[in-house]
């Protein structure tokens, strides 16, 4: 089991490996609205930081649009970053610009996750898997066709296609063809992103095999975004686990799979099928989507869907039910303080028309309305309701959170203002790192209370 | 082909298929030289005609250099009426740079490096290309500056007079297939039957019908040259066994609305540019100037006699009482095939002429419009946000004016203002710019959505990973992509360009006499179509229905063909049928 006696974040450890190659730290990539009155971005990428060593392969794992893309995408310098530093070999990459940038681009290259659309149709194989060699003039334009046909053959396709147009390929030959072009210019680090997830599971065997052949013949870095678990398990040294634009938790692929160690890991795995029909734990089913990355929590990012979330000591033993209600409650009145009121609705609302938004009456129902809700509990329900009724959102939700909050929303126990985010615990000797209030000695760790709780 | 394939199991050190394609040329030059040969045999046959296009050649570019030339010194005089003389000058000199900053551009490009390792500055890659522009406009400036401001400028025009004097006078000695002089068709009667001045004594009619059969059987001959030259490419010297352009060529082939469309196409250009050969009278005899020349006929008592074209132009007219129709001759015993006009003047040669009129507004007006709105819509969806958002009000802004409107109030403003641009062609080429000014809005429009879609490709970010240049990712991974779009749309766009320069020339605004113009003989011949003289409005107004509905016909014809998903089956065979 783990041990929760260091907290640490990746900064303390200064004395980081002599072999890291990628350096991210405190990285932070969001996107602007676009829109001229509200200056919410949405943050894609919410400050991670993590080391990726030289010769390993790093996965990234985590539900559509948790981020891992656009972090993938930011470490080659498609997407410019909002915050952080991302060292390459020491470097800065994000601070690079014109020359540099153009020079840099020859260490980091990335194989894209459609091979449709990652191939341009009107050039031939043989233009595609050259282009980035005219791009950066390497040697003589004879050497560069010997070093595509070579190149061609590298990825087990043959020299002949050299006049072929990509769509007399298949998706797999494609995606061979997307690898050739990203070997060109002879890099040290690749992103994977998603390569084989569009392809036949018989074609996706071939490539993984075709990828790890080529890592250790040219030794590459990969860093393999993917969210197909067995995959990742599979070609993976090690594995971070993204949700909302933050790493859950990084570590060692087996001791992860094998030993989760954040609440989120825990539901992300027991999502995959079990060979075992008798094995014994459930299926952890989260509750609702995950949350606006344009409107993220306070406090942990997974506080609103955990299912180990610490609640206040007082009220720890509600029943499931009425938790599930007081989340869904939270939930609903962010959304409502969100949705901008138009003047039409607010005068209609002046004079008890009916408008878009539900009455809290009627939401409070459908969330109370057959549970048994203790008396102190329904309270303080209550005036929530009135609060928010009367569109104090703020004023609801801080009574809610006085209330029913703990740590995980950002609530400090100690009664601070500002909100309080968990911290990175290394949770093994190996060094994995953990990104959740439960491996506080404070609380009790989450296998146990999935256990208390399911 | 059979060789290269053997050579091709060997593996991928096969010497064969390093070779650039001078050195396949080089290595069986037969098929080549045999191709080019048909070029030079067809060049000498025409060679009179070549040079004097060649000429005009010269005078197109001297009017469009002379009138970039003219901008700094005209920008200069406006600044230096208000602001006075020195800051005219600065604007003048101003000007001159920033155009010709912007004609280096796009060639710095082609600059080799060592151009700029001269200066011995240590420059990264953007300093290096912008030391080429730089080095580029200044030599530009320079050079302009000397021609402007030197006596040296007094020798270049010498030099330019003397070369294009050497170029016409080439042009009118050279010997053609289809000239005049050689199949003439213009003489008299003979009092005693026959003509005389004729090719070979024949009828005028004969020799003419001998002369226009000999202009398409030329023009045909070309084009089976080029479709042999696309053969012989493809048998001898080209690597790939397949691309898509094959597929392109055969969907082409098979589409018969498509074939008659281009079939129309080719007889109105051929028409355009052969107009003084298919002519049965000299446009300048019978149009421009027809009071300057003279010509003999038999007059009835039996006498040859010389009158202008002017007084036989008045005596042939087709206006209702007299009629000149298709296929006869008129009082003065000259041939008009199609009849004359209500002027008196001939149809043909004015159908044919108007035919160039038409074309070189057409073409300008799309070729220019298309490449605004092919420019735009690259960099708007390449850069997106504010590029994107300045074109979309500018085209807007263009839009929200009515075109017919807003092209009928700017041809007005600059016709009056006599500006030099309405010089050329009666207003033509002014109208040719103000229809690429009204139309690139609407091309850039619909070619918008596809050029996002292609932007959004992940080729294209694929591009930037490896540190392609905007402009050469814009150029290989986007431009392919909406250049059939483009296609498509200019090939529509240019019926309507020619529909709307007849009906504005029909309104009277267009272009002014005497430069022919096809809407000009619908609005002489409108009150006579009742009468005898219905042939006036009728021909030119079916030869409009024609070449509209040809455009229309050829633009659907190379979307199709072109769009590779437009028969799948067929493709895929011929996939499995292609490659070594």
């Amino acid at each position: 089991m783990s041990q929760n006696t260091a907290s640490t974040t990746p900064d303390d450890r200064a004395e980081t490996p002599s072999d890291t190659m990628v350096k991210v730290r405190d990285l932070k990539t969001y996107y602007d609205s676009g829109s001229l009155l509200e200056d919410r971005p949405v943050k894609a990428v919410d400050g991670v930081s993590f080391d990726i060593r030289r010769g390993e392969t790093l996965g990234l794992v985590g539900e559509s649009g948790c981020g891992k893309t656009t972090l993938g995408r930011t470490l080659i310098q498609l997407e410019e970053a909002t915050d952080g530093e991302v060292l390459f070999d020491g470097t800065d990459i994000t601070s690079l610009r014109g020359d540099q940038l153009y020079e840099w681009r020859q260490n980091a290259q990335m194989v894209f996750q459609d091979p449709d659309s990652s191939l341009n149709d009107r050039m031939t194989i043989g233009e595609i898997i050259r282009e980035p060699l005219d791009v950066h003039d390497w040697k003589t334009p004879a050497d560069r066709r010997k070093r595509v046909k070579s190149l061609l053959d590298e990825v087990g396709l043959s020299p002949e296609h050299y006049y072929r147009y990509p769509h007399q390929f298949s998706g797999g030959q494609r995606q061979r063809i997307g690898i050739a072009r990203t070997l060109a210019l002879n890099p040290e680090f690749i992103v994977l992103d998603e390569p084989v997830s569009a392809l036949d599971v018989s074609v996706q065997a071939e490539i993984i095999n075709l990828l790890e052949e080529l890592q250790d013949e040219f030794d590459l870095t990969y860093l393999f975004i993917a969210h197909d678990l067995s995959v990742v398990r599979h070609i993976c040294d090690r594995v971070a686990v993204m949700y909302l634009g933050n790493i859950m938790e990084i570590g060692p692929t087996e001791e992860l799979f094998t030993d989760p160690a954040n609440p989120y890991t825990h539901a992300l795995l027991s999502a995959i099928p079990k060979p075992d029909p008798t094995a014994s734990r459930d299926r952890i089913t989260l509750h609702g989507t995950p949350p606006n990355p344009r409107y993220p929590p306070t406090g942990c990012p997974f506080s609103t869907r955990c299912p180990v979330r610490i609640r206040p000591d007082k009220h720890e033993d509600l029943d499931d039910e009425v938790w599930e209600g007081i989340n869904g409650f939270r939930e609903i009145i962010r959304e409502r303080m969100r949705a901008d009121r138009s003047i039409r609705e607010r005068v209609r609302e002046r004079f008890g028309l009916e408008t878009r938004f539900a009455t809290i009456d009627e939401t409070y129902d459908e969330l109370f309305g057959d549970t048994a809700v203790p008396d102190e509990v329904e309270r303080v329900l209550t005036d929530v309701a009135e609060a928010a009724g009367n569109h104090e959102e703020q004023a609801a939700l801080d009574r809610l959170n006085a209330e029913f909050g703990s740590v995980c929303d950002g609530v400090a126990p100690e009664g601070g203002a500002d909100p309080v985010e968990p911290e990175y615990y290394e949770v093994s000797d190996s060094g994995r790192l953990s990104y959740c209030h439960r491996h506080d000695a404070e609380h009790r760790e989450t296998e146990t209370v999935l256990d208390d709780r399911s | 082909m059979s060789t290269r394939q053997s050579d091709s199991t060997d593996g991928f050190e096969e010497p064969d298929d390093d070779k650039l394609f001078r050195d396949r040329v080089r290595e069986n030059p037969r098929p080549a030289a045999v191709w080019l040969a048909g070029l030079a045999l067809l060049l000498l046959l025409e060679i009179g005609r070549v040079f004097a296009g060649v000429g005009q050649a010269f005078g197109i570019v001297g009017f469009t250099v002379e009138l970039f030339a003219s901008i700094p010194a005209s920008v200069g005089d406006n600044v230096a009426g208000t602001l006075g003389g020195a800051a005219g000058f600065v604007a003048t000199a101003l000007t001159a740079v920033l155009i010709a900053f912007a004609i280096t551009v796009p060639v710095s490009g082609s600059v080799p490096d060592a151009a700029v390792d001269i200066l011995g500055l240590d420059l990264s890659r953007r300093g290096r290309r912008w030391a080429k522009r730089a080095e580029l406009t200044f030599v530009l400036v320079a050079v302009a500056g000397l021609i402007a401001y030197t006596p040296v400028g007094g020798a270049f025009s010498a030099l330019i007079g003397a070369i294009t004097g050497g170029v016409d006078a080439l042009a009118s000695a050279l010997p053609s297939i289809t000239s005049r002089d050689l199949i003439a068709n213009t003489g008299h009667r003979l009092p005693d039957g026959g003509w005389e001045g004729t090719f070979l004594g024949l009828s005028p009619a004969a020799a003419w019908a001998i002369r226009t059969g000999l202009v398409f059987a030329y023009a045909t001959a070309f084009l089976v040259w080029l479709w042999r030259g696309f053969n012989v490419y493809r048998t001898h010297y080209r690597l790939a066994d397949w691309t898509p352009r094959d597929d392109t060529v055969r969907r082409f082939r098979h589409n018969y609305w498509g074939l008659f469309g281009f079939v129309i196409v080719f007889l109105f250009v051929v028409l355009a540019l052969w107009a003084p050969a298919v002519s049965p009278v000299e446009a300048q005899h019978n149009i421009y100037e027809p009071n300057a020349h003279e010509f003999q006929y038999l007059d009835e008592n039996g006498e040859v006699t010389s009158t202008t074209h002017v007084f036989a132009n008045l005596q042939s007219r087709s206006d209702g009482q007299n009629t000149i129709g298709p296929m006869s001759y008129d009082g003065y015993g000259r041939w008009a095939p199609l009849g004359t006009t209500n002027r008196g003047q001939d149809m043909m040669t004015h159908l044919s002429y108007g035919a160039r009129t038409s074309l070189v507004i057409g073409v300008t007006a799309i070729g220019l419009g298309a490449l605004i709105a092919v420019v735009l819509s690259l960099l708007s969806s390449y850069y997106k946000g504010i590029t994107d958002i300045a074109t979309v009000m500018a085209s807007d802004t263009i839009q929200a004016v009515p075109a017919l409107l807003l092209i009928m109030l700017v041809s007005v403003v600059f016709q009056e203002a006599n500006h030099p641009i309405a010089q050329p062609l009666d207003g033509g080429l002014l109208l040719a710019l103000i229809f690429a000014f009204a139309y690139w809005p609407g091309m850039w429009r619909a070619i918008r959505g596809p050029s996002l879609q292609v932007s959004e490709q992940e080729w294209v970010d694929a591009a930037k990973s490896y540190g392609q240049t905007p402009l050469q990712t814009m150029r290989k991974h986007m431009a392919p992509y909406i250049a059939g779009y483009i296609l498509i749309y200019g090939s529509l766009l240019i019926g309507g360009v020619i529909i709307s320069t007849a009906a504005l020339t029909f309104l009277g605004l267009g272009i002014n006499p005497p430069t022919p113009e096809w809407g000009r003989l619908i609005n002489g011949g409108q009150s006579y179509i009742s009468t005898s003289s219905w042939h006036v409005a009728t021909i030119p107004g079916i030869a409009i229905v024609l070449v509209v509905i040809a455009f229309n016909a050829l633009g659907d014809a190379i979307r199709d063909a072109i769009d590779p998903e437009a028969d799948v089956d067929e493709s895929e065979a011929a996939t499995a049928g292609g490659g070594a």
